[in-house]
């Protein structure tokens, strides 16, 4: 319970935004900083407004959240180098004439839609207004890339009996993504 | 002094601030402002997310101490932030007598 209405009017807007652990530990501060005020003699409100002053605007702490929120530089660094592996594969597909290739038209569609979902999810992640909020995008969006570069090299390896240089690109280039990929899940996935 | 002139440098600030003693947001805050003699007031609040960030890295490492009268989050220097911290002293030491050597040294030579 905070020590004053404005306090808590103030603290409920951040908890909204923020994982309970921030909140409680930026409740910390601020009631560290009204009880400071209050020990110089200020007045209850006065105290409650002179440390809200002083802790600064949430809206500007909720932003410097947003720069460090788990899941955001994940989303960006995918959406960063996914036309680079996109590429490789695009090439590798295009010398290798894969369309004429025995994978079923479904198993191509799913891997498109599954491509398409997952570049929407990221794009979610990394615009989503409330910061902690793109956790759960960012989660599924980092799982999908993983998903495709897998079923990609597994598809690759089944198929082909010589590989081309462009397709071993392509393949370097997902299992550096899938390397990248697996332990910022694991982190995102740790978090609270 | 403002948050902004202290950009590039507020993370040597904060791990120096961690540097003898674990400590929470708001004593690293006062630390900053009682050991600057009042120069460097930062918004209190925007000391959490810069904390948060150092952990994030790796520099430091945050715990809840739950045997004061609330809860309360401190952090403590890892043994890569103190690595970090002596690199960003030797970078700043280098920096300052570079800066200080061409702003109060001897005229600067002509150049054609």
């Amino acid at each position: 319970m905070a020590p004053h209405h404005l306090i808590d009017a103030y603290l409920a807007e951040l908890r909204r935004a923020l994982p309970a652990d921030v909140a409680d530990e930026l409740a910390d501060g601020l009631t560290e900083t009204y009880d400071h005020f209050r020990d110089h003699g200020l007045d209850p409100d006065t105290a409650a407004r002179t440390a809200l002053a002083d802790f600064g605007a949430a809206p500007d702490i909720l932003n410097a959240f947003a720069q460090i929120a788990p899941g955001r530089r994940t989303a960006r660094a995918l959406l960063a180098t996914g036309p680079l592996a996109g590429g490789c594969w695009a090439l590798a597909l295009l010398t290798g004439h894969a369309w004429q290739g025995p994978i079923p038209t479904a198993a191509r569609l799913a891997f498109a839609a599954l491509l398409l979902s997952v570049v929407a999810l990221l794009v979610i992640a990394v615009r989503i207004d409330h910061p902690y909020q793109r956790r759960t995008p960012a989660i599924a969006g980092a799982g999908g890339v993983l998903l495709l570069d897998c079923a990609a090299v597994c598809t690759a390896a089944l198929l082909i009996s010589v590989p081309t240089w462009p397709l071993l690109l392509a393949v370097t280039a997902s299992l550096t993504r899938i390397c990248g990929t697996a332990p910022a899940l694991q982190r995102l996935l740790r978090k609270p | 002094m403002k948050a902004e002139t202290l950009k590039g440098h507020l993370d040597a600030l904060l791990l120096a601030a961690l540097e003898v003693a674990p400590q929470h947001g708001y004593a690293v805050k006062e630390a900053l402002r009682e050991g600057s003699g009042g120069r460097i007031d930062l918004p209190t609040g925007t000391i959490y997310p810069a904390l948060r960030r150092l952990e994030q890295a790796g520099l430091i490492r945050g715990a809840w101490d739950t045997t004061a009268s609330r809860p309360r989050r401190t952090y403590r220097l890892t043994a890569a932030g103190r690595r970090a911290l002596s690199g960003e002293r030797e970078g700043w030491r280098e920096f300052a007598a570079t800066v200080t050597g061409l702003l109060e040294g001897p005229p600067w030579p002509r150049t054609t």
